[in-house]
């Protein structure tokens, strides 16, 4: 490492709270070098956020304090200097991107605005060459017609380009320092790696020196120089990427390396590819040819277009009962909405949709009466997706007294087994979703499937807002189930490496159709489409000589990069 | 600019809703009980004449036919006789629209006037002494009907200190906003509470919220977070409420114009009631009606200005 450009020494920030002081952030020491990328890793409530908030005293409650410690840069603490003072290091020195670029960006004004604005305050520059600057700055983070997106607003983008146009706002201050919080998190993994190789390549053409917030150990070892492993506040291990990924003093960092997706350990030899007697068997679901596709609202009265959007485009699937199917896409892939129809919950266009026999379009009725008492689905935010005014017990008691599976005097005791199945203790029969953590509320929701007494379970992104070693959990909880209780599960993901952990199957959607299919094995050893290749080489391996993206990676796909998706501004 | 092709077409979708309105207005004012040719004759009134006046303005025909002469003279312009006053209704009202529409837009800008520098007050020092005053002031200033204040306002500025005229319009451009400004200043306190209490929440969610500290995170004094971002962000769900409580103002202008005594349609509808005159109580229940789609209509095109989200 260089000479360090900015020094933190125990720094620590204290929570004022109504029951007394709680030390968020406990003696916390390091140094960022100039040109260095320095990871900051842990999971939710680690305090990595926190910290390089602290850093430019940017504090998220009034109620928090930094209560030791200093922070150096040239010469001078941060956590001294005046309040004027700090907010021309903020910006000027230290620029900041946040993990979700809708948010944080102003929708009521041109991204080029946005820019120009940062170039005006901080290099002092006015009208047409603060616009000058803004365009060259578009230009620099990877927009193809600056001059015409210069007036877009951030709603005509999508998720890439915003956080494009955001990375865009940070540069517009010309900082030496950039704070990158979750900046990928909330992308597919494709653009997930183009923002990262554009991070990779500001560090190069500016001499940038960037403090990389994230869960993801994967994106770490592609990314950083070094990392630093925080826990609670405080600060366990940090060193180069190769030491910390390679001998973890730390048990702490041992476990999160072996909770990651892409750790050997956690990849499942096939198992037993269903075995063959099930070409006699009779599939649990068929899908044939479906289309689903959607009216366009907010069209003109007597305007032109398209009067509907393809969803799901053809697509044909059979899955056999006791079966595990991933299927994975980018957002916008159709895989969401393949579930929804095949539990009848989205219009079906076109096509035959049949569970265990019972075809959704001809006998609806009676399908949707079977599907409703042998499928169940989990969903992506536990929070969201538990009522917060019922405890888990009554919840379950719900379900079971709908379905009428078990006889009234037996809901308590099912209620218990299925506590147990899930891993939770049989005291979260009395607690409300709100005083549980989100791995926790996510087994409640798994026990609400199961309560079902499900032959098919649908998990629809199910991992995703949950820490990495949950994740972990969870995905053993499901290989654990599966083999219990002979479950079809339909794992729908964006995350590859999860659904290769878990999945005998993977289905791979793009733009509503299915481009691959096969054994999980075979797609991720040997991918035949260009598409499929790109996914998985988009994937942060943790083994930093795996390198994100091969050189010439597949296709390059356009959409991202074309700028306006909404099409031409008139 | 396709996002304000709605502004052509909108306007098309008017028609079946005011001539629904226009239906209903006509029903309900011939429910209203007594009979406007006895009122009209008063003490003199023999069966005889009370006929033919009744067969003089079309009463004793079936309803659906006077709707029908009614559609038929609206479609030359003309809204049927005032019983009472002996003119063409249209007329009357464009006689008194002026100081109506007047106060309106007078009560509308004062309203905004005091809502958005004491909105932004109290939001930018939330929990402060300020804040506590301003939210102290609005709750007050829900609490009083207008009817009252407008009272308390002429008994403290015009009866105690002389400033302004008790009541009245004048004539000259000066003079009638002088007259204006206490019935204005009486709506304008009614609605600038309600329009604080928007902005206020709204600008204390946006002050905290990730626009503003993206903003500050990039080194911006607090005078353009709060101006360049908190604000108009802020102001997108206001001006919708701003559209609901003017059309309900509309409406509110009859009790303000009765205490004032201004010559605008709300007096003239009161009066029109009291002597059932339906011609005018159905016309000027049309003009009401039409504003409030004209002023929603209007807010709709505002919105889409300030939002380049929204889509109509």
């Amino acid at each position: 490492m260089s000479e360090a450009l900015l020094s933190v020494h125990d720094l620590s920030v204290v929570f004022s709270g109504d029951d007394g002081p709680r030390t968020l952030i406990d003696d916390l020491s390091f140094d960022l070098g100039k040109g260095e990328i320095l990871g900051l890793v842990g999971e939710s409530g680690s305090g990595k956020s926190l910290t390089c908030r602290s850093l430019v005293r940017l504090m998220p409650s009034p109620k928090l304090k930094i209560t030791a410690g200093t922070v150096m840069l040239d010469g001078r603490d941060l956590t001294q200097v005046s309040e004027a003072d700090i907010r021309s290091v903020r910006g000027r020195d230290i620029g900041m991107i946040f993990q979700n670029p809708t948010s944080h960006l102003d929708p009521l004004m041109r991204i080029g605005d946005q820019i120009a604005e940062g170039v005006r305050v901080h290099r002092g520059v006015d009208g047409k060459e603060a616009r000058a600057v803004a365009l060259d700055i578009l230009a620099q983070v990877g927009f193809t017609h600056p001059a015409r997106q210069y007036n877009g607003y951030p709603h005509e983008f999508s998720g890439g380009m915003r956080q494009r146009a955001m990375i865009g706002v940070a540069l517009s201050c010309d900082p030496r320092i950039l704070i990158a919080d979750e900046p990928t998190t909330a992308l597919d993994v494709t653009i997930q790696a183009q923002i990262l190789r554009l991070l990779m390549d500001l560090r190069e053409s500016r001499g940038l020196s960037v403090i990389m917030i994230t869960h993801d150990l994967g994106i770490v070892a592609q990314t950083c120089d070094r990392i630093a492993v925080l826990r609670q506040g405080r600060l366990l291990e940090i060193g180069d990427k190769r030491d910390v990924l390679g001998q973890p003093q730390h048990p702490y960092t041992q476990n999160l390396i072996a909770s990651h997706p892409s750790m050997p350990a956690r990849q499942t030899t096939p198992v037993v590819m269903h075995d063959q007697t099930s070409t006699k068997a009779r599939p649990l679901i068929e899908i044939d040819d479906l289309h689903v596709r959607f009216p366009v609202t907010g069209r003109a009265l007597f305007g032109g277009g398209p009067r509907e959007f393809s969803a799901v485009k053809g697509v044909s699937l059979q899955v056999m009962p006791g079966e595990t199917v991933g299927i994975v896409g980018e957002s916008g892939s159709g895989k969401s909405t393949l579930a929804r129809a095949l539990l009848g919950l989205a219009p079906i266009s076109e096509g035959h949709v049949a569970f265990d026999g019972a075809d959704i379009v001809t006998e609806r009725t009676k399908a949707l009466r079977k599907l409703r008492h042998e499928t169940a689905m989990v969903f992506q935010d536990p929070y969201n997706a538990l009522n917060p005014r019922l405890t888990i017990g009554a919840m379950l008691a719900e379900v079971l007294a709908v379905q009428e599976s078990v006889p009234k005097e037996r809901i308590h005791e099912r209620i218990g087994e299925l506590l147990d199945l899930v891993g939770l203790e049989r005291e979260f029969a009395d607690r409300k979703p709100l005083s549980m953590s989100g791995g926790q509320c996510q087994r409640a929701g798994i026990a609400r499937a199961l309560a079902v007494n499900p032959k098919l379970i649908v998990a629809d992104e199910c991992v995703a807002a949950l820490d990495v070693t949950i994740q972990a959990q969870i995905v053993d909880l499901f290989r654990d189930l599966k083999k219990r209780l002979n479950l079809t599960l339909l794992f729908i993901a964006h995350d590859l490496a999860i659904v290769r952990s878990l999945c005998e199957r993977v289905v791979v959607m793009y733009h509503g159709e299915i481009v691959e299919e096969g054994a999980t094995a075979k797609v991720f050893a040997a991918p035949r489409e260009a598409y499929t290749r790109a996914l998985i080489g988009a994937i942060p391996d943790i083994d930093p000589d795996k390198p994100l993206l091969p050189p010439k990676g597949g296709e390059e796909f356009d959409d991202e990069t074309s700028g306006l998706v909404t099409g031409e501004a008139s | 600019m396709h996002r304000y092709k709605f502004v052509l077409y909108r306007p098309l979708q008017f028609l079946p809703v005011l001539l629904g309105i226009s239906i209903i207005t006509f029903v309900l004012v011939r429910l209203i009980p007594g009979d406007p040719a006895r009122v009209l004759l008063g003490t003199k009134s023999t069966p005889a004449a009370i006929a033919a006046i009744r067969a003089q303005y079309g009463l004793d025909q079936p309803i659906w036919l006077q709707y029908f002469y009614f559609l038929q003279n609206l479609a030359h312009g003309e809204m049927g006789k005032s019983i009472l006053y002996k003119i063409d209704v249209l007329r009357l009202i464009t006689t008194r629209i002026e100081p109506t529409l007047a106060l309106v837009l007078s009560a509308v800008l004062l309203s905004l006037v005091i809502a958005v520098p004491l909105a932004s007050l109290a939001a930018r020092s939330n929990g402060g002494p300020a804040d506590h005053a301003v939210r102290f002031i609005s709750t007050f200033g829900i609490g009083f009907p207008p009817f009252w204040l407008a009272l308390m306002l002429i008994i403290f500025f015009s009866v105690r200190l002389d400033l302004f005229p008790v009541s009245g319009y004048g004539e000259s451009l000066a003079d009638k906003l002088y007259h204006l400004i206490l019935p204005s200043l009486t709506i304008a306190l009614s609605l600038s509470t309600v329009l604080i209490r928007s902005l206020r929440t709204a600008m204390i969610a946006e002050l905290k919220g990730d626009i503003a500290t993206a903003a500050r995170a990039r080194g911006m004094p607090e005078s353009i977070v709060f101006w360049r971002h908190v604000m108009p962000n802020s102001l997108v769900p206001t001006v919708n409420l701003l559209a609901v409580n003017i059309g309900w103002l509309i409406g509110g202008t009859v009790v303000v114009e009765s205490v004032f005594a201004l010559p605008g349609m709300g007096q003239l509808l009161v009066r029109a009631i009291f002597s059932r005159d339906y011609m005018v109580v159905q016309g000027v229940a049309m003009v009401f009606a039409c504003a409030t789609v004209l002023v929603n209509f209007v807010a709709d095109i505002v919105t889409v200005a300030i939002d380049p989200r929204v889509k109509q």
